[in-house]
């Protein structure tokens, strides 16, 4: 057998320097002048995925604590999903925690885990009572399992007591205020507040020229869509125009269809209109009595099937994007329309953006009729039939039954809540923190100055469209109805991938259905048809 | 092999060579690139540092800057070390009974069969009974647990590697320490170890490797203090879209010590890999 | 200088250390004890598991076989599983040929060969999902250098990530970029330690180069690539990391493996005791395709019979 040859071993070698020399001489910039480089082809294209975060900082609120702290030498661990130090909802946590620290005299830990990781990660902390985790920045769709389980407090004593921030929730708006809460205890301290709006883009629906096309084409005149269908045509116009000035087509819409990228959240908010309406305000997912799905309706199939017929309107690559990639499509001006959070509309006001005081806002269409799943029948409505949303995950902060530092756990998150903080969080795009308290809102809504989203960088008819929006979403008459019972995660799991077999053509939007029924039928079978209903029974405030 | 070749065939052989390392190797220097790149350089189409683009080290130093990711490194190299030492220590033993004992019941066939069948068995299936078994020992969320378990997944490939090494090894220097009043633990120790040595260390490093790169266990069973480097890097694609800056220093931090380690035993990796069927 | 080992031990020899009875048990033992307590009382454990259906602090209840039952008609589980054995039978058929097709072409004495080799094991040691990870930034479908590269070749980009078929080629092509470096070196050595006057005898009598290969080449190395085969086989349905890492099983189950679909029935949605049941299947399916290998292969490892 030959002697191995040194070459393997110098590359090796070679390889290990260059690391461990990157890794020790963190300071060593290579000296080269700046030379004035010609701008690359195709740089602009991914201007927009590093918008600059921006200076804006909140007020310190919490004094240091000196010799004098309550929470001396406590640790509190905090499971959030991943994102990074400048990231959407992980991003604050890594910004308060020298405050936290000072004032407290406890450490801040902080867990980043991939969104589909996380809540079984903490399922699975809570059920095996090994309390490694304090807080989870969690979604508001666990928190069936996580109280039906008994694995997290309430802060209800906590929340007068004056050793901890002060913050309001009665300033929290009804609909998002009613996802802190459950069985009439509180439990999520206020933070995120999500709802999908839509987004459009105001240069372009306003522009002469587009308006005589868009007319001439279908007999209209160009305008905020106010249903699905008007929606669909408007993206339809813009797809394959170019609306950017960069002298490529660019796309009608975009949207986020990853599997395990919260794709089944613009099911929903889409869906709700064609369902839900005056005479049935609370029936989408079971039926009360027999707690048999109702995915596969007409009225959920019609929305189904739209939905993936508007998809030809958006890049064909949307299919694998997270939230991330389809608000970059946005934000570099390459789509006309789309539907989604609160994040976009800040983001859009950012360093790096294209389409800053272009960015229209409003409540997400309508339809004209919709299905009435008590009846059994279509129903026609006078005018539009508009349905507002508390759809997506409102991130905030529960506290596990299992932690050793419970109080200094909830002085963490009273922190972040207090209005102060709050009020820059939900102007600044990248923190991941959308609006959703009167606070947030401008007069007559709410108690916002305008001077303080001017100085925070807004432009502003954006920031008047995107607070009327978010205040008209989250006060509408009729409401999305956000599902909250034990094993929402693994039906929302099930919808998520069928809805993405869907979009791509693996199944027809019927053979999804049927299939995610199916799904949820074995989801429910293995937790207990009767207390499941029962759970969805009152969590719908019907009668037994 | 023997004819020498056209000059055709020689320059469409060094045209393959080129192919196939190129193939291999841009991957690598792909994920290199973006690492040094600035954000805003991503898709600009450059390709070599310096003449093309000024590269910089900001997104080695911001990423080794956090502390949880300079745990997983620490995490992942006392798992690996761990893992491979423990299934060094108990196949050696193992293997030089198989190179050197007969067994009847079972026989060495049998034994050796039955140590191979290891690989066979579905990882997947034992993600649920590890989990339980290592939630009752109070081992969730801890190396110890992940170095026991890819001490037992590397298990076969000490044992089968170490005994076609001994059964190489020429007899006649242990049966003259027999001779001498040796001990059967003596006769393996001092003198048949040291000749199998080197093949030892390949062994062990190829273990360590192994170990280094495993996923399915260090994702299923760790939570916070655990947790090694193949669960970090599933970070670097979140919420606001794929970082490639973070995707390139991550995946070099993990893909280069497992690398290194190999290229410093391939002289046995073919063996190795094999199970020591076919010498490299 | 590589060999296939085939020297059979001699009988004699062996019987020289016969008596030493209780010392050889010692050597053995702590193996033996290992894997049956960390490899064999997991596996009857989750024997164990699949009888019931069980969700933590939740449900825990005793079906039977009822686990077992299901697997006949779960639609996903099924699709799970030819989506299995499309990758493993497309991974290894490209991998064999490439693989073997590279050795016979560099089969001869060339300068750099050690260099070569250390290249070609790069690949095999690189952390799966690191790169999956960086898959996704290679066939990245807005201006990823694949996409650039195949359209500077005037070829209209490929939907890799976001097309159900396409995806699945992404995952199959990573998985062939990181296993064909395998097939290549283990064929080189063997094609390497294959006996040279055979060759020359062929080329004494006016053998074609096309004949020697068809009739001294191809029979003694069949052996070896079905010890190759075998071997990847057995890893190949194994595979986890790279779907779960570029695609999640996506775009809808496109890319969701048997192993992916396990997992998460075991992790996403709790159901312990059938994502156990599951394991078992996948298990019978591939002891029966090994052990039906296997009756060829065992010559391979010269332990007496």
């Amino acid at each position: 057998m030959r002697q191995a040859k040194p070459q393997s071993l110098v590359i090796a070698l070679a390889t290990v320097t260059v690391i461990t020399a990157c890794a020790v001489q963190p300071g060593q910039q290579p000296v080269a002048p700046a030379q004035p480089t010609p701008t690359p082809l195709g740089q602009e294209e991914n201007v927009a995925q590093t918008v600059k975060a921006g200076e804006l900082k909140p007020p310190v609120v919490a004094q240091p604590c000196g010799d004098n702290c309550p929470y001396k030498d406590q640790t509190v661990t905090v499971i959030v999903n991943a994102a990074g130090e400048k990231g959407p909802i992980s991003g604050p946590l890594y910004e308060i925690r020298e405050e936290f620290e000072q004032a407290t005299g406890a450490k801040l830990n902080i867990v980043e885990v991939p969104f589909a990781e996380h809540f079984p990660k903490l399922l699975t902390d809570f059920t095996t009572g090994s309390g490694q985790y304090d807080i989870s920045i969690a979604g508001a769709w666990w928190l069936g399992d996580l109280v039906g389980g008994d694995y997290i407090l309430s802060y209800d004593q906590w929340y007068t007591d004056p050793r901890f921030p002060k913050w309001d929730i009665e300033d929290v708006q009804p609909g998002p205020r009613s996802l802190l809460e459950y069985g009439g205890k509180k439990y999520m301290v206020a933070n995120d507040h999500d709802g999908q709006v839509m987004y459009y883009r105001r240069d372009l629906l306003e522009d002469p020229n587009h308006k005589a096309a868009f007319k001439e084409k279908y007999g209209y005149d160009l305008k905020v869509p106010e249903t699905w269908k008007e929606f669909r045509d408007v993206a339809e116009y813009f797809n394959g125009k170019d609306l950017n000035g960069d002298g490529k087509p660019d796309n009608g819409l975009t949207m986020h269809l990853k599997v395990g990228g919260q794709g089944m959240f613009h099911f929903m908010s889409f869906a709700a209109p064609f369902v839900i309406g005056p005479e049935n305000t609370k029936l989408f997912w079971f039926d009360p009595q027999t707690m048999k799905p109702l995915m596969d309706s007409p009225g959920h199939l019609r929305a189904l099937e739209t939905l993936v017929d508007l998809i030809q309107f958006g890049p064909e690559a949307m299919m694998g994007w997270s939230l991330g990639e389809a608000w970059d499509h946005f934000l570099r001006g390459e789509a006309a329309l789309t539907f989604t959070w609160g994040d976009l509309g800040a983001l859009a006001q950012q360093e790096g953006s294209k389409v800053k005081g272009k960015t229209g806002a409003a409540l997400l269409p309508g339809t004209t009729e919709y299905y009435n799943l008590k009846t059994g029948q279509w129903v026609k409505v006078d005018g539009v039939n508009r349905v507002g949303n508390t759809t997506g995950g409102s991130w905030a902060g529960v506290i596990s039954k299992f932690s050793k530092a419970p109080e200094a756990a909830y002085y963490l998150l009273a922190l972040m809540a207090s209005k102060p903080k709050s009020l820059i969080y939900a102007a600044r795009g990248w923190d991941g923190v959308d609006p959703g308290r009167f606070s947030h809102y401008l007069p007559p809504a709410g108690t916002a100055k305008i001077e303080d989203y001017l100085a925070a960088g807004w432009d502003e008819k954006d920031i008047r469209d995107y607070t009327q929006a978010y205040f008209d979403n989250f006060s509408a008459k009729l409401q999305f109805p956000y599902l909250r019972i034990p094993g929402t995660f693994e039906y929302w799991t099930a919808l998520d991938i069928h809805l993405s077999e869907a979009a791509t053509k693996q199944k027809t939007p019927e053979e999804a259905l049927k299939a995610t029924v199916a799904d949820f039928e074995a989801i429910t079978d293995r937790l207990g048809r009767e207390k499941q209903r029962e759970i969805y029974v009152t969590s719908l405030g019907l009668d037994q | 092999m023997l004819r020498k070749l056209s000059p055709t065939a020689q320059v469409l052989t060094v045209g393959l060579l080129i192919v196939a390392v190129a193939w291999v190797i841009l991957p690598f220097y792909w994920a290199f690139l973006n690492s040094v790149k600035k954000p805003a350089d991503t898709f600009a189409n450059t390709f070599i540092p310096f003449l093309q683009f000024q590269p910089t080290l900001e997104h080695w130093v911001g990423e080794l800057a956090i502390p949880e990711t300079r745990q997983a490194l620490l995490n992942s190299t006392m798992i690996a070390i761990g893992a491979a030492t423990i299934s060094i220590l108990i196949g050696t033993p193992a293997a030089y009974a198989l190179a050197r004992f007969r067994f009847h019941r079972p026989s060495n066939r049998f034994l050796t069969t039955w140590f191979l069948s290891q690989r066979i068995l579905p990882p997947v299936l034992f993600v649920v009974p590890f989990f339980l078994i290592m939630r009752e020992l109070r081992l969730l969320d801890s190396i110890l647990a992940l170095v026991l378990l890819n001490a037992t997944f590397t298990l076969p490939f000490s044992v089968i590697i170490l005994s076609q090494m001994f059964r190489e090894l020429p007899r006649e220097l242990e049966e003259a320490a027999y001779v001498d009043g040796a001990t059967t633990f003596q006769a393996f120790s001092r003198v048949a170890l040291p000749l199998v040595l080197p093949g030892l260390v390949a062994a062990w490093i190829i273990c360590m490797a192994f170990s280094w790169n495993e996923f399915l266990f260090a994702l299923s069973l760790t939570t916070k203090t655990a947790i090694p480097m193949p669960v970090i890097i599933a970070g670097a694609e979140h919420t606001r879209g794929v970082q490639f800056w973070y995707v390139g220093v991550r995946t070099l931090l993990t893909l280069l010590p497992p690398t290194i380690l190999a290229l410093l035993a391939q002289r046995y990796i073919v063996r190795g890999l094999t199970f020591g069927a076919v010498k490299g | 200088m590589a060999t296939i080992a085939t020297t059979q031990i001699p009988q004699k020899r062996i019987g020289l250390v016969e008596h030493r009875d209780r010392a050889k048990r010692f050597f053995l033992l702590p193996a033996v004890v290992w894997v049956l307590a960390f490899s064999i009382f997991p596996l009857l454990y989750a024997l164990y598991n699949s009888l019931f259906s069980f969700r933590f602090g939740r449900i825990n209840e005793f079906v039977g076989l009822q686990n077992f039952g299901r697997l006949l008609t779960d639609a996903n589980l099924h699709s799970g599983l030819r989506t299995t054995l499309i990758f493993v039978a497309s991974t290894i058929v490209v991998q064999m040929i490439l693989g073997f097709g590279l050795a016979l072409l560099l089969n001869q004495e060339m300068r750099g060969r050690n260099v070569l080799r250390a290249i070609m094991i790069l690949p095999l040691f690189a952390t799966p999902v690191a790169i999956g990870y960086l898959g996704i930034t290679i066939f990245y479908e807005q201006n990823g250098p694949l996409n650039v590269l195949l359209r500077a070749l005037g070829i209209e980009p490929v939907p890799w990530l976001s097309n159900p078929f396409w995806a699945l080629v992404a995952v199959i092509l990573v998985d062939i970029w990181q296993w064909t470096p395998f097939v290549f070196l283990v064929s080189l050595a063997a094609l390497q330690a294959l006996p040279i006057d055979l060759y020359e005898a062929a080329e004494v009598d006016g053998a074609s180069r096309f004949a020697s290969f068809r009739y001294i080449t191809l029979p003694l190395m069949t052996p070896t690539l079905f010890l190759i085969l075998l071997l990847r086989l057995v890893e190949a349905f194994k595979v986890f990391d790279i779907p779960t890492s570029l695609t999640l099983g996506g775009p809808g189950r496109a890319t969701e493996v048997y192993s992916l679909f396990t997992y998460r029935t075991a992790m996403r949605f709790f159901d312990h005791g059938y994502a156990a049941a599951q394991g078992f299947l996948l298990l019978v399916i591939v002891s029966v395709i090994v052990t039906l290998l296997f009756r060829r292969i065992g010559r391979l490892y010269d332990v007496e019979s």
